[in-house]
């Protein structure tokens, strides 16, 4: 009998596998939790959702025993519980999937899955080839969803972000814990991704593991979840059973009183001007012969499945992974784009997913951090905080960004409120082009439908914008067209009646085959 | 700000340390702590606070940011500036420019070392410093010839205004000019930006590897600079007169709280590094410790300085 059934046999009641009850944590002045409860029971799949900024993760992170908490108490099968470190937890078969990931770039794949408890040989060396054997089979988990680049060899800092991401689940599944706990773990994912990894924890389930999943997107939860616990302000405010509720009931339980802004379907159709932008035939690493045309007010979708050359397409407008052959114009002048700056200063703005790599300056303030792309834009020499932070406050705001002041490390904020300052810094420079790049990751449904609103309204004051976006559901909703990548090309065009799930399915998987 | 806050404030950590070091140093011998003795050794501090406010920017630039050639570009700095002074106060300026602006071009050759060829810079300094001693001991034969003019000797040595040496005023006037230079203008926040992340200060449209290599440049500025006080402080010098400035300028960067990581910390805490580290060895003096007593206790006091500002390791972003 393990000390979990003795306390069942003891209690006389069903123990849950997990069961935290008032969980506090304060960051300084900050109130990070108030009252986190939640009860996950053994082989289920137990949503947590909430808005930006309430908690989510910091109750996670107490759970696995990477914060400690000020109040609460956590009881793993009916056993009271403190665990002091990650290890700790660990032990107790709890493993956490981080919002921001926990790998270590310079490693490989290999060594990234297997670290902290890595094979040895007889001499107490690592074990190599039983490590990468191991992550070979931990791999295979995605075989045909996943790129080819993930192997266990390859250097994680190399990989793009949906394999960082599937690299960190697979860092979870190796060890092979009772409750596997996934702060956004599909928010890179593309759809055919995000439904391996949900094949993945219903076999794990009917094997009795539980898993704890926090996402923003509802269509997962309700298509895979048991039960669902909603949290506000960091308090646990409804305990759900996932049939006996509805996407509405859910949203209202995470904003209580405050509305969420109507997203009309409505819109003006863009204006037949000149393009703002075109492309004839450019490359780069990922981009093969891609040639497109942006009008001013279009909002333009990018579609098809992970890694199809979409966001090389975005960072090579950008300057940033600069073409190779081809040509690109703007406003009817032909440029080369080698420097970001130049793009820059030419109006456009790349707001990348991958907010680890490509936008966070770690430990500077909030206020550096939403100021840097506006500096180079308006070739700015000195800086006056007090001139410039009204303008910091109102683009902030303009998304609802939850922040105790502009002088606070970028790294207090939660996940989707950092996202909402990534983006933030480049509605700052008034963006004539606006490259997106999954820029929703992370950001809940009311920022999603703020972001939303923003960019119709720069639309109609005359911007052209190029989304990518993991999610089908944004492209369909958000774009008056959708082009379809494959292998660095796009296959096809979709708008009108054709702009929907199964076309988009259809163009990103058959076409592709 | 919180009592524990206020404690693993590296600032505040600094100023108990100087506060700390004064009083033992005035228990050990009495009149350490006089005002002619502490005008004495903030005047040496000042002379290890302009090298370390190259190491410091060349640190907060981040990627592995470190300048080990700060000895010998000190070492060349004072031999040029002795040879064109050659004790003549007439030659003081151009002996200031002609010193300065060789190491500035060095620490170039370093940056672009360091971001075009992408040699760590490690290894890069560390390749500079031997080509740098080889270069010094060819052009001077082993044996510098010239000396410190009488002007400058006495703007670093002797009273000016207030009962303190002109060279104080010059290290302030740094110290606000570079304190200034990293919160108040854009080149400051691009630097903070590209030792934080790089790839982000790149997505924003900064020029990293022309900043960077700037710092390098400033950093060789500062040692040559450097090298004119030490001539100036001493009347002459020798071929490896910088080579004790490489060890102390970083140790005094890491004190004051600057993270070797890059993108955290200013020239306040370097500032107050310097005194801490300066008070320090004049304690260690005090207690008539060999030389090599002291090289352990330097080398100890980085070691448990990283320790201690390692350990508040950040987990998320
Ligand atoms: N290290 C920290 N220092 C200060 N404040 C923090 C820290 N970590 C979290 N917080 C604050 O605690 C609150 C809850 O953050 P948490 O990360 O748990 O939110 P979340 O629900 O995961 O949000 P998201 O959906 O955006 O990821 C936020 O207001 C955040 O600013
Ligand atoms: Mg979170």
């Amino acid at each position: 009998m393990t000390p979990g059934e003795a306390a069942t046999a003891a209690g006389g009641q069903d123990a849950a596998l997990l069961d935290a009850q008032g969980v506090g944590k304060r960051f300084g002045a900050v109130v990070a939790l108030s009252d986190g409860r939640l009860r996950v029971e053994a082989g289920e799949i137990h949503a947590l959702l909430g808005a930006n900024g309430c908690g989510k993760s910091t109750l996670c992170k107490v759970i696995a025993g990477t914060v400690a908490p000020d109040s609460g108490t956590i009881a793993v099968g009916g056993d009271v519980v403190q665990f002091r470190n990650p290890r700790d937890a660990e032990q107790a078969g709890i493993a956490l999937f981080y919002q921001e990931l926990s790998l270590i770039p310079q490693l490989s794949v290999a060594a990234n899955i297997g670290l902290g408890r890595e094979p040895r040989t007889g001499l107490g060396f690592v074990d190599r080839r039983r490590l990468n054997s191991e992550a070979e089979a931990l791999i295979a988990l995605f075989a045909g969803v996943a790129g080819a680049e993930l192997k266990p060899e390859a250097i994680v800092a190399d990989l793009t972000p949906d394999l960082r991401q599937i690299v960190e689940i697979l860092k979870v599944l190796a060890r092979r814990p009772r409750l596997i706990i996934l702060d956004e773990a599909t928010a890179a994912l593309d759809g055919r991704q995000s439904a391996r990894l949900f094949e993945i924890l219903r076999a794990r389930k009917a094997e009795g593991v539980s898993t704890l999943m926090i996402s923003h997107r509802l269509d997962e939860v309700f298509a895979v979840s048991d039960r669902i616990t909603v949290m506000r302000g960091g308090a646990t405010v409804a305990q759900l059973v996932t049939a006996g509720t509805n996407r509405d009931q859910v949203v209202r339980h995470m904003v209580g009183d405050a509305r969420i802004h109507p997203v009309t379907s409505q819109r003006m159709p863009p204006a037949l001007a000149e393009p703002r932008l075109t492309a004839q035939g450019v490359r780069n690493a990922r981009v093969h012969d891609v040639s497109l045309s942006l009008r001013p007010g279009e909002i333009v979708g990018l579609g098809g499945l992970q890694g199809q050359g979409q966001s090389a397409l975005l960072q090579g407008l950008f300057g940033a992974l600069p073409f190779t052959a081809g040509r690109v114009t703007i406003a009817g002048e032909t440029v080369a784009l080698t420097r970001t700056a130049d793009a820059i200063r030419r109006g456009l703005a790349y707001v990348s997913g991958d907010r680890g790599r490509d936008a966070a300056l770690t430990g500077r303030s909030i206020f550096e951090n939403l100021v840097a792309a506006l500096l180079v834009r308006e070739k700015r020499r000195l800086v006056r905080p007090s001139e410039l932070d009204p303008l910091a406050t109102r683009h902030a705001d303009s998304l609802n960004t939850q922040y105790a002041g502009l002088d606070a490390p970028i790294g207090t904020l939660s996940g989707g409120n950092q996202q909402k300052i990534f983006i933030a810094r480049w509605l700052a420079t008034g963006p004539r082009v606006l490259l997106l790049d999954d820029p929703t990751k992370g950001i809940d449904l009311a920022a999603k439908g703020d972001l939303l609103a923003i960019m119709r309204k720069l639309a109609d004051e005359g911007a052209s914008i190029l989304i990518y976006s993991s999610e089908d559901a944004e492209l369909i909703e958000w774009c008056d067209r959708v082009l379809v990548f494959n292998s660095g090309r796009i296959v096809t065009e979709l708008a009108g009646p054709t702009l929907d799930h199964f076309h988009l399915a259809r163009a990103a998987y058959g076409e592709a085959a | 700000m919180t009592l524990r806050s206020g404690l693993t404030n590296p600032l505040t950590l600094a100023a108990i340390a100087i506060l700390a070091l004064l009083a033992v140093g005035e228990t050990l011998s009495p009149g350490f702590a006089r005002g002619d003795q502490i005008v004495r050794l903030l005047t040496v501090a000042a002379i290890l606070g302009i090298v370390a406010a190259g190491q410091n920017l060349v640190i907060l630039g981040g990627r592995e940011g470190i300048d080990l050639s700060v000895g010998p570009m000190i070492s060349l700095g004072a031999v040029i500036a002795g040879n064109i002074m050659a004790g003549a106060n007439a030659a003081i300026l151009p002996a200031i420019l002609a010193a300065t602006a060789v190491t500035f071009l060095i620490g170039i050759v370093n940056g672009l070392g360091v971001t075009l060829v992408r040699i760590p810079p490690l290894v890069m300094t560390l390749g500079m410093t031997a080509i740098v001693q080889g270069g010094l001991v060819v052009y001077s034969q082993g044996i510098p010839s010239g000396n410190a003019a009488p002007a400058l000797m006495a703007f670093i040595n002797r009273p000016l205004v207030l009962g303190l040496p002109g060279i104080l005023f010059v290290w302030a006037i740094i110290a606000v000019g570079l304190t200034f230079l990293l919160r108040r203008t854009a080149f400051g926040y691009a630097v903070y930006a590209i030792g934080a992340n790089e790839r982000a200060a790149m997505l924003v449209g900064l020029p990293v590897n022309r900043i960077r290599c700037l710092l390098y440049g400033l950093s060789g500025f500062f040692a040559g600079l450097t090298g004119v006080c030490v001539i100036g402080y001493t009347g002459n010098s020798f071929i490896s007169v910088g080579d004790q400035y490489v060890l102390s300028s970083i140790i005094a960067v890491v004190i004051g709280g600057t993270s070797l990581a890059g993108g955290a910390g200013g020239y306040i805490g370097t500032v107050l590094g310097a005194v801490a580290l300066v008070l320090l060895q004049s304690v260690l003096t005090t207690l008539q410790l060999e030389n090599y007593g002291r090289q352990i206790i330097f080398g100890m006091t980085l070691l448990v300085l990283m320790l201690l500002y390692g350990r508040q390791g950040r987990l998320r972003v």
